[in-house]
This record gives structure tokens, sequence and C-alpha cells, in this order.
């Protein structure tokens, strides 16, 4: 073993030297987290205080960067939020791990604190100065404007300055950065692509951005429901390890062990306590205190515990964007043709309360070149836009494994399908597994790529009964050129051959006519019908359910299938049974 | 649909030209009572054959593909039409063509005049299809309608053989085989235009090889000149001409005909079967182009073993093998000829190649007496004598 000295680190300090761990491994990325980052926490912020949240965007190259092929970059982001108080400004951008969200089993974007500290520090190393940050709450007179800087030796903020100003709202936040970094625009790993995605699964969001100088661009939301955050449920006996089950012992101390069931878990009932007896414990330990336990008597609790059946863990956790919201949003990706939505009942997967909403739309007016180009992905985990390592993540995993064909679209062997469509997959959950701390890539398991699976195949099936309506017209499009094309060929080539007279060729002109008349009746016939069949289908009337306006009645299709935007079924479920799927279809139908 | 609106003739004692004008005028009678004119035509699949051993090759059964008038099939009964004219007209003129050349006619008739133009062909295989179609719907052989495909296969070589062709214009020409040293006669695919007799007495037997090469080895070392018989080669699967000819000298001889050929799946079905039975995609002319008596005489399952022949393995990982192997296994299935019991020995050939998967080539027999130039010869007659085949 090595003589030298063994030193300890503060988290702040392991961070800064492992930046590239936390989504800033290049150039771009730092823009696309920071700004990220700061999205995040405003739209966490407005949802737990209930606010329709505005937010504004400021992203431009300022000048040079002071590394090598780095620009420096501004990045402003501000909104309406409830504002932060003057005590937790620091903790808030300057300590890493201090957080109001961490484990608390909610799908809040945030959880562990990590990311906006990570991005006043990397403003910090790459410009030498953190993060200024003005907020006012309802209860502040004046705002508070200040430089936030991440103490790296002590893990924790600095105020630098300090100064109370006049501000033009009555409560937000406002956080500006300048830092080394480099302006994508496009493409999967752009801006454009992060805020087009952002306002797609946050209808009720009105963000303006403004990117160097370019015109403000205005995205107003398309739902004026606020989000009903779902509460956090107990933890489910099973999703503990034995280290983690000791530290919740712990966190409750003196309390009886039937106590310390009733509250610290959920699903462990009287039937579960006796069905634990046959599995090593014993009665007697339920009115026991829970730190008169040995460690023995704790580690027999927990085997015990985990080794009787549960019934799976609740669901009552999860957020949907819902159908309604996510038809209305699709709008903001473009110019949109047709699309179709899905939004999958909360399901277990993995051990763990997850919910699926798919978008697929084709978008107008896309050069016929992309025809043969790859449909655009875009993929969300609790309502974030997922950016990088697309290959290995459950949801392009579940999207290659669609047979695509089926539903008229091309599609290369296991790929994603072509074609000027957007896939847009969320997945909401309290636990999402991530593949690595930058939260790039969903961990592909196999009962989660085949959630994914089905609520991809779903809006596919959909889809396809828009194709097929397109089909149809044009196979009656093309009846009608056969029998203007090809009847006077016949009539006359069977005239020639038998020497027939004029008379009797004019005869059968009009007999043709009548024939491949009453055809293209019936082709007519059944393009109207496949038409109805549509209408029917996406719940309203008229043609343009085809293209742009069809998406009130898309989400209405979803309330066919899932019934989950229905309120009087979701109430009348909650009534009949105590499941929590119906209270996740309450909210539903709340929001 | 009724009867009445059928323009099917099925009379084979009428002429083309008169069938093909009925037709149409039949269409035409309909189309001008605003009624959709119906082409039937017998359906020409393996599910629409049926084998009985005392006819001896494929018949079909009462499967009809019927086509009717409407904007779906618009395009091919005007397509049809139209070859017909260019078809009646060859009949008129008595000029011939290949398939192919008719495609470039049909393209040529689009190119000259506008109106038709909507009818030009892509490739070969739509105008052949439509070619097919007619024959088809006439019961007609193509080469009634002086559509003659390139002569292939059917190489003859016998000392005691006379061919008389009876000429489209009524000459005849007669061919004394005897006098063509070791260049082959080959019968043109038209079985009505030859008559056959030995020069002198009778023929012992007819020997059809698979392997052209082979055949000419055999008669290049003297087997015509040693032996009383005819020997032809089929040139892998055999041709129409190859089929009329093998059922014009059973007939007209009415001598034995024996068939060499590989011991494999492929030469099982398509090239024996077809044969001796004719195929499932030709129902309506495999009266004319099949010779029901010819027999396997080899490649046998025995002769592997009492030779001691090279033999190869068939891997059905292999895409083309194993596609054979699997045909194989439908045609033991489904195939009325090799369901047949009177052809139970052929089926149990085919089984065994199934089962051993292995395969082994007509040369093998070469293999066994190497410094014997006619040891293969020797083999044969061996074989005739013993009526050691199947």
């Amino acid at each position: 073993m090595s003589s030298s000295k063994i030193t300890s680190s503060s988290t702040a300090e392991y961070f800064s030297k492992n930046l590239q761990q936390v989504g800033f491994s290049s150039g771009t990325k730092a823009v696309l987290t920071t700004l990220k980052e700061a999205i995040d926490n405003s739209l966490d912020a407005c949802e737990e205080a209930q606010i329709l949240p505005e937010i504004h965007v400021e992203i431009e190259r300022v000048g040079q960067g002071t590394q090598k092929n780095m620009d420096q970059i501004r990045v402003l982001v501000s909104d309406n939020g409830p504002g932060i108080g003057a005590e937790d400004l620091a903790k808030v951008y300057g300590e890493y791990l201090a957080s109001s969200k961490f484990g608390r089993g909610r799908c809040s974007r945030g959880q562990q604190g990590i990311g906006i500290s990570a991005a006043t520090t990397w403003a910090q190393l790459t410009a030498a100065k953190g993060v200024t940050v003005i907020t006012k709450t309802k209860r502040m007179p004046q705002a508070l404007k200040a430089l936030i800087e991440v103490d790296i030796k002590k893990n924790q903020g600095s105020v630098i300055e300090k100064k109370n100003i006049t501000w033009d709202r009555p409560q937000g936040t406002c956080v500006e950065f300048f830092f080394d970094g480099r302006l994508q625009l496009q493409g999967e790993g752009g801006i454009l692509t992060y805020l087009k995605g952002t306002s797609l699964v946050n209808p009720h969001l009105s963000l303006k951005y403004k990117i160097n100088k370019e015109e403000e661009i205005s995205l107003e939301r398309v739902s004026n429901d606020t989000i009903d955050l779902p509460d956090a449920v107990s933890p489910h006996p099973h999703t503990m390890k034995l280290g983690e089950f000791i530290h919740h012992i712990h966190l409750f101390g003196k309390v009886s062990v039937q106590n310390f069931f009733e509250k610290g878990f959920s699903r462990i009932s009287s039937d579960v306590t006796n069905e634990m007896t046959k599995h090593g414990f014993k009665k007697a330990w339920l009115n026991r205190s829970l730190t008169d336990l040995s460690k023995d008597e704790q580690h027999k609790l927990y085997q015990a515990l985990q080794s009787v059946e549960l019934m799976a863990p609740s669901t009552k956790s999860v957020l949907r964007i819902g159908e309604e919201a996510l038809s209305k949003s699709v709008d903001r990706l473009g110019e949109v043709d047709f699309f179709s939505v899905v939004s999958r009942k909360p399901q277990i997967c993995d051990a763990k309360p997850v919910v699926v909403e798919v978008a697929v739309a084709r978008l107008k007016n896309r050069p016929s070149a992309e025809e043969e180009q790859s449909a655009q992905v875009l993929r969300f985990a609790n309502r974030v836009p997922l950016q990088f390592d697309k290959a290995a993540c459950a949801i392009v995993k579940a999207i290659e494994s669609v047979n695509w064909k089926a539903y008229g679209l091309a599609q290369p062997k296991n790929s994603i399908p072509l074609g000027p469509y957007v896939i847009a997959v969320s997945v909401v959950s309290p636990f999402i597994k991530f593949k690595n701390a930058s939260k790039e890539t969903i961990d592909a398991s196999d009962e989660l790529v085949e959630e994914l699976r089905l609520a991809i195949m779903q809006a596919g099936q959909k889809l396809s009964r828009h194709i097929k309506k397109e089909l149809r017209a044009a196979d009656y499009e093309k009846k009608i050129q056969h029998i203007e094309q090809f009847g006077p060929i016949l009539i006359e080539g069977l005239g020639r051959i038998t020497s027939a007279s004029e008379n009797q060729l004019k005869k059968a002109r009009e007999g043709l006519m009548k024939i491949l008349g009453r055809d293209s009746e019936v082709a007519l016939e059944d393009l109207k019908k496949a038409e109805e069949a549509h209408q029917k289908m996406t719940g309203k009337g008229g043609a343009s359910s085809l293209s742009e306006a069809g998406s009130e009645e898309e989400a209405s299709s979803g309330q066919e299938t899932e019934k989950s935007s229905d309120k009087k079924s979701s109430k009348k479920n909650k009534k009949d049974k105590n499941d929590d799927e119906q209270t996740t279809l309450a909210l539903e139908g709340d929001a | 649909m009724s009867r009445k609106h059928l323009a099917t003739i099925k009379d084979p004692d009428k002429e083309v030209p008169k069938i093909a004008r009925e037709m149409c005028a039949e269409m035409l009678k309909e189309l001008e009572r605003a009624n959709r004119p119906v082409l039937e035509a017998i359906k020409c699949s393996l599910d629409n054959s049926f084998y009985d051993h005392k006819v001896g090759y494929l018949t079909p059964g009462e499967k009809t593909v019927k086509t009717e008038l409407n904007v779906s099939s618009v395009l091919k009964m005007s397509r049809s039409v139209f070859f017909l004219e260019i078809l009646l007209r060859n009949l008129d003129s008595g000029a011939v063509n290949t398939k192919r050349e008719l495609y470039y006619i049909a393209k040529g008739e689009c190119k000259q005049n506008k109106k038709l133009k909507p009818l030009d062909f892509n490739d070969q295989v739509e105008s052949d299809s439509i070619i097919d179609f007619i024959c088809e719907l006439m019961e007609i052989y193509r080469e009634e309608i002086n559509c003659f495909a390139n002569d292939r296969g059917g190489q003859t070589y016998c000392q005691n053989l006379i061919v008389t062709e009876h000429m489209p214009d009524g000459t005849k020409a007669t061919i004394d085989l005897s006098s063509l040293g070791t260049t082959p006669f080959q019968p043109k695919n038209r079985p009505q235009s030859f008559t056959i007799k030995p020069k002198k007495g009778q023929i012992d037997f007819c020997l059809v090889v698979e392997s052209e090469g082979t055949a000419n080895t055999l008669v290049t070392n003297g087997f015509t000149k040693r032996h009383n018989a005819i020997v032809m080669g089929a040139q892998g699967v055999p041709s129409n001409g190859v089929r009329a000819w093998a059922k014009t000298i059973q007939d007209q001889l009415k001598i034995p005909i024996y068939f060499l050929g590989d011991l494999d799946a492929y030469t099982m079905q398509n090239i024996f079967r077809t044969l001796k039975a004719g195929s499932a995609a030709s129902l309506i002319r495999n009266k004319d182009f099949s010779a029901p008596e010819v027999r396997f005489l080899g490649v046998l399952p025995d002769d592997v073993k009492k030779y001691d022949l090279t033999n190869y393995n068939v891997d059905p990982r292999d895409p083309v093998e194993g596609r054979s192997l699997k045909k194989a296994q439908d045609a033991l299935a489904n195939d009325p000829f090799f369901k047949d019991k009177k052809n139970k020995g052929v089926s149990e050939i085919l089984d065994w190649l199934i089962k051993e998967k292995r395969r082994c080539e007509q040369q093998a027999f070469f293999m066994v007496n190497p410094k014997d130039p006619q040891a293969f010869e020797k083999i044969i007659l061996e074989k005739i004598k013993k009526k050691d085949y199947v």
C-alpha cells in the first residue's frame, strides 16, 4: 500500500473535476445542459406552486471563449414562478446534492440537486464568474439580485454580490450564465430541437425565446390547466435493498414495527404480516419499538418482507400529459399533416410505476429528399427531452422493434422508419432508470421496452388509418384515369378484330362508360366509407381532420381506447374500485 | 355471373383466328348491352392438377380464372385485345416470332400509334403474361399462334431413323439421321409437324440423357453404331420441343424410353416429372407435351451403393439446396403425380433424397471403370437388360 497521505474531497470538488459526467463533455452539450437545467428548475417550481409557467429564454454568442475553439455564450432564463427565498439561494445554485426533490418518489424533472450547481461550476471554471440570479417571492417587497458561486472546497454556495432591486413583476426568478460553449441550433443535440420538444410535452407552458440577434419566437400555451402533481407514495418494500431498509429504520427511530409498516411503506397489510410469519417474522415484533430490534432481527424483518408476495407498487405517483393536451401540443412541432397520440394507463415495469405516451406526426412541406430519411425521434423522460446517446435507449429500441411497414411506412430492417414523421415518446415515472448521470439514455429493460412497444404500436395503428384513407383516394384517382385511358382503346381494338360497324362501336362505348362509371361510383363510395370510418375514429366530421385540425379529433380517439380522459368514467371508476389506476385517471380528468 | 356472358370457346376443332374473332365479337356484344364481358381461362396451377396413371399426364380440374371487365382489369383486357390483333396478323401472314420479338413488336406499335401509348410494356414479363393469358383463354399452345420459343435441347442421334417434317406451305422435308454423323437432329417444337419411322425393322429403345454433353459422348464413342437405339439430349428442364419430341417417339415408334439423369430432387421434379407427365403450368397442353411411358433408368439410390458412386451432401441451410428439399417435401405431400400409387418407385426416390440428404450426378458412372471408355455404355445396357429402372 502506498505511504502517501489519503485525503477526502468534497462533492463539489468531485463534480468540478468530472463535469463531463453530468452533461458538460463538450461546448455544445454545455449550452444545452445549462439551458435544460435552468428550464427544468423553472418548470418544477411553477408546477409545485400551481402556476402556469411563462418562461423567457435568451441565448447568444457574446464573444470569444477562454478555451480554444469555444465561444462565450450567454444564457438567460426567467420565469414567473414562486421565487426563491434569500436563505435558499446559495443552496440552490451553489451546493451539490441540495435538493427538495431527492428520493421523494415524485415525477419531478430534477431529482438529485446536481444539475444547476454543475452549470454554475462550469460558468465559474470557464468564465470566472458564477450565476447571476434575480428572484422575488410574493412576500418580498423588492427583488433580490445576487451573484452566486460554488465554494468548491466546502461544497457550499457563496453569495458574492447581493442587492435589492426593483423588478417589473410580482414574483419569479431569472438566471443568467456566461460560459464557454458552442451554439448548435438544429439536429438531435440542437437548442431548437430541445425547445420544441419541451413545448410538446409541456402544453401548459408559454415559451418565448430569442437566439442571437434573431427575432423573438413565441410559443403560446395550448392548455390552461395547471399540472396537478400527484402526491408521492410511500416506498414499496420490494424496491428496497437491505442497506436502504436499515437506513429507513433509522429515519423512523422510536416507533413500533406496526407503525413503521403502516407509515413507512405501501402495500403492507395485516394479511401480509400474517404471511410473513411463515418466513421467520414473529407477530410479537409488531408491538416492539424499531430501536429495540437487533441487527439480526432487522435482517430477518427484511428477508421476511422480501419473501412474501405483495401487491404491485402503486401507480398513484405517475403523471400523464394526456392525449388531449398532447394533441394540442403536436402543432407546436411544425406544420403537421396528420398525427396520432396514445396515452397508456400507468403500468408497473421492473417493479416501478411508469406511464408511456406517444405522439406520431407527419409533417407537411418536407422536401422529397427527406422521404428517404429516418423519422425524427423525440425522447422524453419525466417531460425532459433526451438528446444524446439515443442508440442504446429503451425508446429507440422499442421503435426499431415495431413493424412500421404494416402501418404504411417504409422501414429498413430493425431500424427507425423512414419519411417526414416525428415520433415523440414520453416516459414518466418517479424512478426512471437512466444509463448515466447525465440522464440521456433510459435503460432498456425487457419490461419497459415491451410497454413502450405496445404504446408505439397503438399510435402506429391509428396512423395507418390515415394512410389507408390516402391510399383509397389515390386508388380512386387511378381508377378514373383507367377509365379515360383504356376504355376507348379496348373498344377500338375489338372493333378492328371483328370489323364492327361505327354504330356498334358507338353503342359499345356507351355501354362501357356505363359499366366503368358504376365502378368509379363504387370506388367513390369506398373512399367515402374510408373517410367516414376515419372521422368516426377521430370523433368529428369534416375533411379538415386529415390535416392540422385533426388535433382535437385525435384526442378523442384516445379516449375511445383508453377512456382515460373521460371525466365521467374516471369518477365512476373511482367510486367502483379503490385502485391506483382510477386515481390517475381522475387526475387526468381534473387536468 | 350468368354463363351466357362467358366468352370462352373450348372447341378444339375450331381454327384459332375464328375462335379469337368470335371471342372478340362476344365481348363487343356484351359491351353494347352494357354488360361486363367475362374472360374465362383454366386455372393452371398445382391445386387444379389431377393425375390418373391411365391417362398418364397432369390434367386440369374444374377450376377456372375469370377476368371480368372492371376498372382494375380494363388494362389487362385492352392489352390482350391489342396483342391478339398482332398475333392474328401473324397467323394471317404466316409470320412467326419469339416472345422477345413480340415484346418489341408491341412496343413498336405503341410508339408509332399515340393512342396505344398507354398500353406500352415496361418489360418482357408484362407482355409474356399477356401471351400466356391469351393461350390459357383459348386453350391453345403458343406455337398455334406462331409464337415459338428458341429451340433448346432434344438433340437426337440414331442410325436407323427417318424424320419427315411437314412444312406450313404443304411441302415435306425428309431427314435420314444416319447421314448426319455426330451432328444431332434438333426438332422444332411443333409436334404435329413430324412423322417418324425406322429406316428398317424396329428400333430397340430410346435413351434420353439429362446432359446433352454426355449424350454426345455416348454417340461419339459409338453407342448408336453398336446399338439400334435413339439417343437424345434433354439439356436440363425439357423444353416444349423436347417434350413433344419424346411424345412423338413414344407414340409413333412405340418403343421403350429411358431417362438417365442426376439423382437429386430437382431432376426428379423439374426434369423427369415434366418429361413424363407435364407440368402444372402447362396443364392445357400436357396431352401433347408429355411422354407417360418414360422410365427412370438412373441414377438410382441403389446404383450409388452398388457401384460405390461418389455422392455429395445436401445442406438444408444452403438457400438453393434448402429450397429444393422443401419443394421435394411439398411435392410428396401435394403433387398428384408423386402421390399416385403407380409412381411409388419415383416418390420413394424423392423420399430417399429428403431423408438421406445426398445427391449423385449421372457422370459419376464414369468412375466405375475409368480405363474403359465403354464402361458407361455397358452399365446402361446392363441396367436395361436387368430391368433396373423405375
